[in-house]
């Protein structure tokens, strides 16, 4: 992860970095172990892939953390929670995928300013 | 020592390792996150962790497209355009004109390290899927 850093370093000071400037803000390795066993089939990995992956899951989490904090305003909070990621999900088509993982569920520890329980059966 | 309230334990460190593993850091998912919100907004640890095993899921989703492609294709590497075609035919297609400038400039940087397809670690034969981004695929 270090090749590139010459190249970046002067983006890479400070807060408030613009996200296409930094390009390993996750770990290269740590991607290619998840590709591997994603499936049987996978049995070499370009290195250009986990590169691609690393700005993509940078893009997906960004659009995945937008469309809860939506939920979350929604609600009144300024917390991002749980049942936010997961109505995000159910909400969006393309995250389809993920509608095992993040599945709304009454949360026990989801505060509400109104606490309308009643209201919510 | 119970396990249940401490992560450092002796025993079941490997599935702690295992798991951790097949998942992206927390504190990269979580900067990720907070570099979009806005600075007074809070995160919660559970919300953090669904997003990590969402993006875990999100790549072993577009790899599986991608080396589906692959094997048909009789390749064995998955290289960059093939995550790239996978996550267009996904769905994702948003992420390409981006995706296209990042890998733009790292092959600027890297030289042609890493830029020419044929460079795969297979029987010497060119990649066949010269399919580069495409915007026209099915609007999002």
């Amino acid at each position: 992860m270090r090749q590139a850093k010459t190249a970046y370093s002067g983006f890479l000071s400070g807060g408030g970095i613009p996200r296409q400037h930094d390009p390993h803000l996750l770990p290269l390795a740590r991607i290619k172990k998840i590709m591997k066993k994603s499936s049987v089939d996978v049995k070499m990995i370009s290195r250009e892939a986990p590169l691609v992956f690393s700005k993509a899951c940078e893009l997906f989490i960004e659009e995945l953390t937008k469309r809860s904090w939506n939920m979350t305003i929604q609600g009144k909070r300024r917390t991002v929670h749980k049942e936010d990621v997961a109505h995000a999900v159910a909400t969006t088509d393309v995250f389809d995928f993920l509608i095992d993982l993040a599945h709304p569920n009454t949360s026990n520890h989801h505060v509400d300013l109104n606490e309308d329980i009643e209201k919510k059966q | 020592m119970d396990d249940s309230t401490n992560n450092k334990i002796t025993t079941g460190d490997d599935e702690t390792a295992n798991q951790q593993e097949r998942l992206l850091p927390i504190a990269n998912v979580s900067r990720i996150m907070k570099q979009i919100l806005p600075q007074n907004a809070k995160i919660s640890k559970e919300a953090k962790e669904t997003m990590q095993e969402c993006a875990s899921e999100f790549i072993s989703f577009v790899t599986g497209e991608a080396s589906e492609k692959c094997k048909k294709e009789r390749r064995k590497t998955v290289n960059g355009d093939d995550v790239c075609w996978a996550m267009g035919t996904l769905g994702f297609d948003d992420y390409a004109p981006p995706l296209k400038r990042y890998l733009d400039r790292y092959r600027e940087v890297e030289g042609d390290r890493s830029a020419t397809p044929q460079r795969n670690e297979e029987e010497g034969r060119p990649s066949s899927s010269s399919t580069q981004f495409d915007p026209n695929l099915k609007p999002f």
